[in-house]
């Protein structure tokens, strides 16, 4: 399996254990969280004062936080709260740690690994390096960049995010007396740490200063309070979308259902074409379209499907697709016409280096 | 296809695998913890659901934002009859 659901988990009450593997001895860790089938791992380390390591790189993304002491990174001062997103293959120059630090590493695609070097790797996708002290260089943002969104006293820095997927890394803040009564789930894994403060959820408890949870995707949690406020680091996998409900039962299947039930009422077209479970995912027909396909259970609105503006979207037809491109038997019948009507059709008839395959036009 | 560096990953070292091979079990027993923890307090739980749902009703659910709405006492969902309806930890 890859990651289980580790929630709630407070490391501080954990002893570090010793680096064994090359490239971190000196150092002390506890696994957070760990994916057992690659090595992706998210740890707390500890870097004894007199940690040195030469410059280097690993395989995998790698993203490390600051969260007490100094980290020399080169000439570079890394601070409290100073985050590093180092791409894989791309080298950190070397590391000094004269009087000891302790740090947040996430190693997001493999185990943790070091190949010393000076350079970086000819494939490291170097423009992606982050570099940032998140507590001094940037300002709080309100936490509605994401909507449907959080309530006023939910307050967040970007630290990072990916156009591809939309995985992001960010600080997070919870304002005293911060509540929120909703329960939320997303369709991307969160995971996060505490660096200082309590947050409470319906399910899980008070998450106090040390705590983590690695949540994978539509599990509920919430609502949301924090009496005296909280900072913490958080991480999503990929986009992280707020799908709010006030049902405390739901499971994941049944939130993952309602999350489709959204996409087919929402994004009637991309749910439809997304759908096709043959291969061709693109509709045909007089009109252009297949039939709607069956709609997704919503244990919030179980009768969606009836209401007149779903219906509307999800009965909507375009015939903009009919004319992109010709199918086996339309090549070969335009082919043929080509022939016949002494159309110039694609290959030159007087080098005779071609066949007159059906496929071909 | 394009290639990236994670396509480069030497094979993993012995200690390395060593390492992984300790640490998952030390999360399974981990996440064995957890749940213990969490069964362990369904009654509170079920208070704090409880607490909820009242809220909605009287403060109201947030639905976006600081939105919020009054959920009519019918719109409350009944706790379904199954095994795991107290479940939070998947």
């Amino acid at each position: 399996m890859a990651r289980p659901h580790i929630e709630p988990f407070v490391e501080l009450t954990e002893g570090y254990k010793a680096f064994k593997i090359p490239g971190f001895i000196g150092a002390d860790y506890k696994v957070l969280s760990l994916d057992t089938d690659n090595g992706a791992c998210s740890l707390k380390v500890r870097m004894r004062g007199g940690f040195k390591r030469p410059p280097g790189l690993s395989y995998s993304d790698l993203e490390i936080f600051v969260l007490t002491g100094t980290m020399k990174v080169g000439d570079q001062n890394c601070q409290e709260g100073h985050y590093i997103f180092l791409p894989a293959g791309v080298a950190l120059e070397a590391i000094d740690v004269p009087s000891g630090c302790e740090l947040i590493m996430m190693y997001n695609d493999s185990e943790p690994s070091f190949e010393e070097s000076d350079s970086n790797h000819d494939l490291a996708l170097k423009e992606g390096f982050v570099s940032v002290n998140s507590y001094e260089d940037m300002p709080w943002a309100g936490g509605s960049i994401v909507s449907p969104s959080v309530a006023t006293g939910l307050f967040l820095k970007l630290l990072r995010f990916d156009p591809l997927t939309e995985a992001m890394t960010f600080l997070y803040s919870m304002s005293p007396q911060y509540l929120q009564d909703n329960i939320s789930y997303h369709d991307c894994a969160e995971e996060s740490y505490h660096i200082w403060g309590a947050s409470h959820m319906m399910q899980f408890g008070e998450l106090p200063t040390g705590g983590y949870f690695w949540r994978p995707p539509y599990i509920n949690h919430g609502s949301f309070r924090s009496k005296l406020g909280c900072i913490a680091l958080g991480r999503t996998d990929s986009k992280l979308h707020n799908y709010f409900h006030f049902n405390p039962w739901s499971n994941p299947d049944e939130n993952k259902s309602r999350a489709a039930a959204m996409l087919y009422r929402q994004r009637p077209q991309l749910y439809k074409w997304v759908h096709m479970e043959d291969g061709h995912n693109h509709p045909h027909g007089q009109v252009g379209q297949l039939e709607a396909p069956k709609p997704p259970a919503d244990f919030e609105h179980p009768g969606y499907k009836d209401h007149p503006q779903t219906k509307m979207l999800a009965d909507q037809t375009y015939t903009f697709h009919e004319l992109d491109h010709l199918h086996k038997d339309e090549i070969a019948a335009a082919h043929k016409f080509a022939h016949e009507n002494g159309i110039a059709h694609g290959h030159d008839h007087e080098s005779g280096d071609h066949t007159h395959d059906d496929d071909e036009y | 296809m394009t290639k990236h560096v994670q396509d480069d990953k030497p094979p993993m070292t012995k200690e390395a695998r060593a390492w992984m091979e300790e640490e998952a079990v030390a999360q399974e027993a981990r996440y064995k913890d957890i749940v213990e923890e969490i069964d362990g307090i369904e009654e509170q739980r079920a208070e704090w659901i409880e607490e909820f749902l009242s809220l909605i009703q009287t403060r109201g659910f947030h639905v976006t934002g600081d939105m919020t709405r009054k959920v009519a006492k019918e719109e409350i969902p009944e706790k379904p009859n199954r095994p795991d309806a107290m479940r939070v930890i998947w």
